[in-house]
């Protein structure tokens, strides 16, 4: 009984005083809400970038590309390639008995800033889940094959952005990503097929066949209807005729990967790069990034929690002689004082329930926008280390100031107060 | 009823610092003794220090020396939990305001103190609702403070008080806010708990009680006993 009148006064002190509590609530729910986003943002990042090396473990490239030029130009398409290969390369490549499958990749133009990269039908056979729509009259094995070197196959999340469908053409604009000189071309892609999610940098790709990137730098363009222009890029960073930036390398099992890399970093012709390796190398520096968000998030709970400290040490002036009167009636000192560490301690799990839930419900709300607009594919209801860290460090300061409040009115003598008032 | 036969206030002094550093002396080398079923008057203007003598009494407030003994015990010398006991056990308050605990239902108002010091009967519920019925507040059993009027806080204290039919109860100004109907009331409730032996301490302006004979009248402004 006495704790249910105890636990009645807590809830009606709370509930009286809505604005406060709601205020100091809705800043705990806040800097949850943040915490969830950089945990479930970071593993959505992380995740995808597991995904991709662990497809892929070795990229081959020319000489003089940094580890993460060679993953980042390739896998992630957000990276101008270092330089080109002569496609022979790739054979050569394939017929080594380490080597499982390769598969050649030319980065060439680019559509409203999405990368079209030129590779064979066995790559898309490779990443592909199957397609949400293609032209019927397309062998979806050999996307490629026979005449269709015009054949774009488009990426799910760029084909919604740009709203592109089977049979839809558009001209690429030469020039990679990014680029201040990047100019329209005039060869005309037609769309064969749209891949389903990947949930990867894929998914914001577009891919033709390399036989269509060599032409556009053999010719300038393609199309008949564009004849009189003539235009010979001088890209000396992207493929030419015959030319591809880099070959994507699955091996027989991780020795060999280890080895290939040496091999191909040390022949003066050629780098390469264990993918599994440069992409844990980019994850620790994403690490360090979420840690110090983590570690101002961490402060701006602290700073939000003594602001609840301090609404409730400056409400107890407001409720002395309601907590006087207890007292008068004979409720002891530590049920007075534990309905003030209750109190706080309530706010502080209420914040954290409510800040995690919401945050949660907030990024699976945002997130089709959030994969549309920024490309990251996050999980919204993964509890990550810097979530579960930063509970348990709200919890333990909750319990720190909520133990500091009742301490407080567990020595004062409230009727003696009011009387000297 | 009576769990103690005479209080004893041998020696009692009490003094507040002021803001300037200097001492205050509310009440200084107070002694009287009082039977168990007595009036004790406390007279004087306000900020005599008559609510402060009250709180010492029940130990509340610590005396600067002195002791207030309730039978053998002497409430300034136990502990924090075994005054609460005390308190809870056997006194009952009236306020002129501030009665009744914002958080709690009428009804619960009336036996929280005793539900705290864990010394509810099984028919808590029904000698609850009775003494609400008996100052005319059953109606209301259900409502919170703050649907009720002063008057009515006031008849709900009442009905606290003989709920828990303690064996001493200190009325502070009881009648101060209240019209001629509720005053009556509660005065009639005083008068009837003291003539079945509940020692009464009483501070009031008001002349309804002044046919009330006190056995000790104490005149805090003046330090007149008598």
């Amino acid at each position: 009984m006495k704790y249910i009148f105890i636990l009645k006064a807590v809830l009606h002190s709370i509930s009286h005083r809505k604005f406060s509590v709601f205020t100091s609530i809705f800043a705990i729910s806040a800097a949850f809400a943040f915490l969830a986003a950089i945990g479930c943002v970071s593993f959505g990042l992380a995740a995808t970038a597991v995904n991709s090396s662990l497809a892929f473990p070795l990229v081959v490239g020319p000489a003089g590309a940094s580890d993460t030029t060679l993953v980042m130009s390739t896998l992630f398409n957000t990276d101008k390639p270092a330089g080109t290969l002569d496609y022979e390369f790739a054979g050569k490549l394939a017929s080594d008995e380490r080597v499982s499958a390769v598969f050649p990749v030319a980065r060439s133009d680019s559509y409203m800033g999405v990368p079209i990269t030129g590779v064979e039908s066995a790559y898309i056979n490779e990443i592909s889940k199957g397609f949400w729509d293609i032209d019927p009259m397309i062998d979806a094995k050999d996307i490629f094959g026979g005449k269709n070197s015009d054949c774009a196959v488009i990426g799910a999340k760029a084909a919604m952005r740009y709203d592109m469908s089977v049979w839809d053409t558009f001209f690429g604009s030469h020039g990679s990503v990014g680029d201040e000189d990047a100019h329209l071309h005039d060869f005309k892609y037609k769309v064969c097929a749209i891949l389903k999610p990947l949930n990867g940098p894929e998914d914001f790709a577009i891919f033709t066949s390399l036989k269509s990137v060599w032409e556009i730098h053999k010719h300038g363009h393609h199309d008949a209807e564009h004849e009189e222009h003539k235009h010979h890029h001088e890209h000396g960073e992207e493929s030419a005729d015959g030319k591809i930036t880099a070959v994507l390398v699955k091996t027989k099992n991780p020795v060999f990967t280890a080895a290939l890399e040496r091999e191909y970093s040390e022949n003066g012709f050629t780098s390469a790069t264990d993918t599994g390796r440069t992409v844990r190398k980019l994850m620790s520096y994403m690490n360090k990034a979420e840690e110090a968000a983590g570690f101002f998030s961490y402060g701006t709970l602290f700073l939000v929690l003594i602001m609840v400290f301090v609404t409730i040490m400056t409400s107890i002036n407001e409720r002395k002689r309601e907590m006087a009167l207890m007292r008068t009636l004979g409720i002891g000192k530590l049920p007075v004082s534990l309905m003030i560490f209750l109190e706080l301690f309530f706010i502080s799990v209420l914040g954290i329930a409510v800040g995690n839930i919401g945050g949660h419900a907030l990024l699976a709300f945002c997130k089709p926008a959030l994969d549309f607009e920024l490309g990251i594919n996050l999980e919204p209801f993964f509890f990550t280390g810097i979530e579960i860290r930063g509970m348990l460090y709200t919890i333990i300061a909750g319990i720190f100031l909520s133990f500091a409040a009742m301490i407080k009115i567990y020595r004062m003598n409230l009727v003696e107060e009011i009387a000297k008032e | 009823m009576a769990a103690f036969e005479r209080i004893s206030i041998k020696n009692l002094t009490k003094s507040f610092r002021n803001a300037d550093g200097g001492k205050n002396t509310i009440f200084e080398n107070v002694t009287f003794e009082l039977n168990s079923g007595a009036v004790l008057r406390l007279s004087g203007a306000s900020g005599s220090g008559k609510t402060t003598f009250m709180n010492v009494m029940s130990g509340l407030i610590k005396p600067d020396s002195g002791s207030v003994l309730f039978g053998n015990i002497d409430i300034t010398n136990l502990s924090e939990g075994k005054k609460d006991r005390f308190r809870a056990e056997n006194i009952g308050y009236i306020f002129q305001t501030f009665n009744l605990l914002s958080p709690f239902s009428v009804l619960e108002n009336v036996y929280a103190p005793l539900a705290f010091a864990g010394k509810l009967t099984k028919d808590y519920k029904d000698k609850a609702l009775d003494s609400l019925d008996k100052v005319g507040m059953k109606e209301f059993s259900a409502k919170m403070p703050y649907h009720l009027s002063v008057g009515q806080k006031q008849r709900v204290a009442v009905a606290r008080v003989l709920f828990a039919d303690p064996p001493l109860v200190f009325a502070d100004e009881p009648t101060a806010s209240l019209d001629r109907n509720s005053s009556e009331l509660v005065k009639n409730t005083l008068l009837e708990l003291n003539k079945k032996g509940t020692t009464l301490v009483l501070t009031s302006h008001d002349s309804i009680f002044d046919d009330i004979r006190p056995d000790v009248d104490f005149n805090l402004e003046t330090g007149v006993l008598s």
